[in-house]
């Protein structure tokens, strides 16, 4: 009898498994925005834009690490600089730098009169100071501040709590700030168009921390091309313009989010929302010419990478030969034309294309199954039959490992001789695991904050990362990416990346799969809805045609 | 009734101690589990000396009794914690708002399934050993038998898609004497057709059974003999007897509400309990977990209480605890 109601309360272990894999199963789901709260509202002059959204885990730009609370935040709160929809880097708040001849210094002058959303006070250069400060701040418990803003010179000595404030960064006057890094680096402005640089209301914000007093992110009080007007959990999220935004006020009449989820394209096609994401059950549909949403159809470039990661310090991948072998063992064109209906673009390298530095002419490990089965057989584990048991992690929740790996597994097992198993986890187990070092082998992937090859290479590979979760350690791809950290000559910095690319993929810590796309449908009357490869303020191009 | 104050007492001493295994275990499990909340939120950029800062500054490295000492302290001076998913948020000001959504749906659903269940149970019953019993019966578990997660999508293509009737998915609450209402909205049918069509099988099933049973009983030959319509017999002998059981359902029936529907809130975009509860668990968002566990412990065990008393005055061969005749 207590059995009643199973549809209310009894099904969650079915259904946990079953949308799991709805939710994460929708290939390029991030984009699948939507809206329509219903609630009737008056027209407004620039028009609405209706999107699909989730509840940023925060509006505070100093602890946001993640992509749809930043998604948010850019367009709401501004910084120095910001990046345009060319990805160039432009002023923002400040209104031009100069740069020290050593490159080490950087001197913004701030625009006059750039104002905060809700009050005629200007910005100055304190403000500036604070915000960063303030994300730095160890009170503020921001698990991110120190990676965007550790370049400066004094803040190591600030987090530690051994100084009162960052030297390395100076107020000169009301409209001039002086920025000094502890090296050259040519991605410090880059990393400066992320959230934690980005100018915060002192009055707002103080006393409030990462995980306290966070109710001011309800009404930011900021500088960004949109204000807040709206933000009810899980409900929805709207945004209007901000009508005195530096560089020119959106045209948009205002843009809504709707969080509470639903089924993106299902709400696309009964117009409710005016972009959605398409996943791969429906993509074939769409781009037949004959479909009727197949003229709505886009597709874009992501600055990503997806991969398979090798611990190469644990049996049998301690040897590069191992590695190789199982990288030659997979055929790409293959996965990427049946498994992924060629959503993606096979990735030779590590670095997507599109970022400076992406090397056309990289040589990557061909699919070449005779190849791999002498490299086995070269190798110190003799082949197949020398091997330890290999198991490979990866993050789900559903029943089965999905069809990407299930594919690989099944090359792996043709070409070499190797069965592999699966061990499986929902994903905050999967973090803990990859953190502590306790895989052989994973898959996984990782998507640029700032088009630079250091946010890959440097992060991912230098021995002294602590991303560097595949254990690589190499001297001479070390002293590579020192040498390029530190190179102001462009074209010799690229080329400095590009060579430790070649040493890492030959060498093959990661099997490198494939970099994703968009594949998004959008409404015909909305217009310059840019996608951007990565995390941008987009929405101040987009208008609506009547 | 006599002794019922006493069963009362002695069960609401247990109370206490029902809620302290619940969530000394659950606790435990969030502690000892794998997966950790600060390096859920710092992300893939791993940075160990900040995440042992912030697990520091926010006490998550205290030895497990105190750090459970020190919620239940704060749960029971009325402070439910913070959560780590919305930063920041109390979560008070988060689940209760989520549980009125969703107890909103969920008890229309249950209105509706009672409303139809219960005459079709009957009906089914009185046409015992026809072709109507099986077909009626039939339907019903048909629909039971399809998991919602095949008929959401089939009644959003039939009836948004194709008929364009109404939206796909949505909630949105009107203000109705200061309560955020969300029930007077047409997004909100589909969501409700999706639940209530499952859940009348159960229902119809039980008071048939029962049916069977007063139908049965000399009473009802007695009422026949009379010469009392048929409609009367039904209505006044049959009806009424069997339905005192079934209130004692409707208390857990009640409570199920409270852990929502993870597949009807996610697929029509329902901000609810149950999609929030599922993220809590992903996010490893301590508090809002041990709260949703602690909520719902409690409502279980007031119902069990409610329901246990409701035998006692339904029927009365069921005494509540010791002594007295046992039947």
């Amino acid at each position: 009898m207590r059995d009643l109601f199973p549809v209310l309360r009894g099904l969650a272990a079915a259904v946990a498994v079953v949308v799991g894999v709805v939710i994460l199963g929708g290939c390029g789901g991030d984009e699948g925005d939507s809206s329509d709260q219903g609630t009737p509202t008056a027209p407004t002059a620039g028009g609405e834009l209706r999107l699909l959204g989730r509840d940023p885990i925060t509006l505070d730009p100093a602890c946001a690490s993640d992509v749809d609370s930043a998604n948010y935040i850019v367009e709401i709160f501004g910084g120095l600089v910001t990046i345009d929809r060319e990805l160039q880097i432009v002023p923002d708040i400040a209104g031009s730098w100069d740069v020290s001849d050593d490159g080490t210094v950087y001197t913004f002058q701030l625009r006059r009169g750039v104002l905060f959303h809700r009050e005629d006070r200007q910005v100055t250069a304190d403000d500036v100071k604070y915000s960063m400060e303030r994300a730095l701040d160890p009170d503020t418990q921001s698990t991110v501040a120190e990676v965007y803003l550790g370049d400066i010179v004094g803040v190591e000595e600030f987090v530690d709590g051994d100084a009162d404030e960052v030297t390395g960064i100076e107020v000169v006057d009301n409209y001039t700030l002086r920025i000094t890094i502890d090296a050259p680096k040519p991605y410090f402005l880059a990393k400066l168009t992320y959230p934690t640089a980005f100018v915060v209301d002192r009055r707002q914000v103080e006393g409030s921390t990462c995980f306290s007093g966070t109710n001011w992110q309800r009404h930011p009080n900021a500088t960004g091309p949109f204000n807040l007007k709206e933000w009810d959990l899980g409900q929805r999220i709207v945004l209007e313009p901000n009508s005195r935004y530096q560089l020119g006020a959106p045209s948009l009449g205002r843009a809504v989010y709707t969080l509470g989820g639903g089924s993106a394209i299902t709400m696309y096609e009964n117009d409710e929302i005016d972009v959605t994401g398409v996943g791969l059950n429906d993509i074939e549909a769409v781009r037949d010419p004959a479909h009727s949403l197949n003229k709505e159809f886009q597709e874009a470039p992501r600055m990503d990478i997806w991969y398979i990661g090798f611990n190469v310090g644990e049996p049998p991948f301690d040897d590069v030969k191992v590695r190789q072998a199982f990288a030659h063992a997979i055929d790409k064109d293959k996965l990427i034309e049946v498994v992924l209906l060629d959503a993606v673009v096979e990735a030779d390298g590590i670095l997507p294309p599109g970022i400076p530095g992406f090397n056309e002419n990289l040589q990557g490990l061909e699919f070449d199954p005779e190849r791999a089965q002498q490299l086995l057989a070269e190798s110190t584990y003799g082949g197949p039959e020398g091997l330890p048991d290999i198991e490979i992690a990866s993050s789900g929740r559903g029943a089965s490992v999905g069809p990407v790996s299930e594919a690989i597994l099944f090359m792996w097992e043709e070409n070499l001789g190797v069965e592999i198993s699966v061990r499986q986890t929902e994903f905050a187990t999967f973090l803990g695991d990859l953190h502590d070092g306790e895989f052989q082998m994973f898959e996984l992937g990782w998507v640029a904050d700032y088009p630079d090859p250091e946010n890959f290479l440097k992060i991912q590979f230098y021995s002294g990362s602590t991303n560097n979760y595949s254990q690589y350690a190499n001297a001479e791809v070390d002293d590579l990416l020192e040498q390029a950290d530190t190179e102001t000559d462009e074209a010799r910095r690229l080329s400095l990346y590009q060579q430790s690319e070649q040493i890492i993929v030959n060498e093959a810590p990661w099997i490198p799969l494939f970099h994703d796309k968009f594949s998004v449908l959008i409404k015909p009357y909305v217009k310059d809805y840019l996608l951007p490869p990565f995390v941008i303020p987009r929405l101040r191009y987009v208008h609506i045609e009547e | 009734m006599q002794g019922i104050l006493p069963f009362v007492v002695r069960r609401l001493m247990w109370a206490p101690f029902v809620l302290l295994a619940v969530s000394l275990a659950t606790f435990a499990l969030g502690r000892f589990g794998p997966g950790d909340p600060v390096e859920i939120v710092q992300g893939q950029y791993h940075k160990p000396e900040v995440v042992e800062r912030i697990r520091h500054e926010r006490g998550l490295d205290d030895p497990f009794f105190v750090q459970y000492g020190r919620y239940m302290w704060d749960v029971l001076h009325g402070d439910l914690g913070t959560s780590f998913t919305y930063q920041g948020s109390d979560v008070e000001d988060i689940i209760f708002d989520k549980m009125w959504i969703t107890i909103q749906y969920n008890l229309v659903v249950l209105v509706i399934i009672f409303a139809i269940g219960i005459p079709v149970g009957i009906w089914a019953a009185l046409r015992q050993g026809t072709w109507q019993d099986p077909l009626t019966i039939g339907v019903f578990l048909l629909f039971r038998s399809v998991p919602v997660l095949v008929i959401i999508p089939i009644l959003q293509f039939i009836l948004a898609l194709k008929l364009g009737w109404l939206p796909s998915s949505g909630w949105v609450e009107r203000d109705i004497l200061g309560m955020k209402i969300g029930i007077f909205d047409k997004r909100i049918i589909m969501p409700i057709l999706a639940l209530f069509l499952p859940g009348i099988a159960a229902v119809a099933r039980l008071m048939r059974a029962q049916t069977l049973e007063v139908l049965d009983e000399d009473f009802v030959r007695t009422a026949r003999a009379k010469g009392l319509r048929e409609v009367v017999v039904v209505s006044r002998h049959v009806a009424r007897n069997a339905l005192l059981p079934m209130t004692t359902i409707v208390g857990f029936a009640l409570v199920g509400l409270l852990g929502g529907s993870l597949f009807v809130e996610t697929l029509f975009g329902i901000p609810g309990i149950g999609q929030f509860t599922w993220q809590a668990v992903g996010n490893r968002d301590y508090d809002v977990i041990m709260a949703v566990t602690l909520i719902t412990a409690t409502a279980f065990i007031v119902a069990n209480l409610v329901t246990d008393i409701a035998y006692g005055f339904v029927d009365p061969r069921v005494r509540l605890g010791g002594g007295g005749p046992r039947y």
